[in-house]
């Protein structure tokens, strides 16, 4: 019965993974995202 | 680090107020982010994101080109270069200038190519102050119309040295 913490306390008490998640999340859903815009940026034709 | 160590159990799943307060923040949270996407399409002041790579030595050869195609005058030694409707018109970002002068039609359509030939920098349209990236390495294309007649000032709003403050351009829409 003392086992069965709440998920957000869980989650909370856990500060690995709210450091891992810190920073993939935003590595991924930021940098990852534009790296491939960058990279899938067509060239100019200059009409 | 606490005085005290909080209880082995110390999360409490908000009931009462507390619970209303958390809703009311998440929909106004979503709200904010709805009034985003919505804004883009309503304002209708939002570039579309349309942009290609570019080298300053091509953007400003096209730029040449298209100054001595349509030029129609000077403004204190400054091109003012007027387009025909619905054409691809350039303007170039470098330090410490917009170049050329635009010189537009009242509810026509252009495609405005904007880059830089050095480092970031921000053309802000005023007064109505809209702002946009101009990259060096990138065309930012802005497909623009204008609704009123008038000067508009262009400030560069992305801090590029010391001659920052002295950067500034002209739109005259007839």
């Amino acid at each position: 019965m003392e086992n069965r913490k709440h998920p957000v306390q869980k989650l909370m008490d856990n500060p690995w993974l709210l450091l891992v998640l810190g920073v993939v999340i935003p590595t991924i859903s930021y940098t990852l995202w534009g790296l491939l815009e960058l990279a899938n940026t067509p060239v100019a034709r200059l009409p | 680090m606490s005085l005290a160590a909080p209880p082995r159990d110390w999360f409490k799943a908000p009931t009462g107020f507390e619970r209303s307060w958390i809703g009311i923040a998440l929909v106004w949270c979503l709200i904010l982010f709805m009034a985003m996407p919505y804004w883009h399409f309503r304002g209708r002041q939002n570039s579309t994101g349309e942009a290609y790579t570019v080298t300053a030595s091509a953007f400003l050869d096209r730029t040449n080109a298209f100054v001595a195609a349509y030029k129609v005058g000077e403004d204190h030694g400054v091109a003012v270069v007027e387009p025909p409707p619905g054409s691809d018109v350039y303007m170039v970002a470098q330090m410490w200038r917009f170049w050329p002068i635009l010189k537009l039609k009242k509810d026509q359509t252009y495609r405005v190519h904007l880059s830089s030939l050095d480092l970031n920098h921000g053309l802000s349209i005023q007064p109505m102050n809209m702002n946009f990236q101009v990259l060096p390495g990138y065309d930012h294309v802005l497909t623009i119309t204008p609704t009123s007649t008038g000067i508009f000032p262009v400030i560069c709003n992305e801090f590029c040295g010391v001659g920052h403050h002295s950067m500034t351009g002209r739109i005259l829409v007839e």
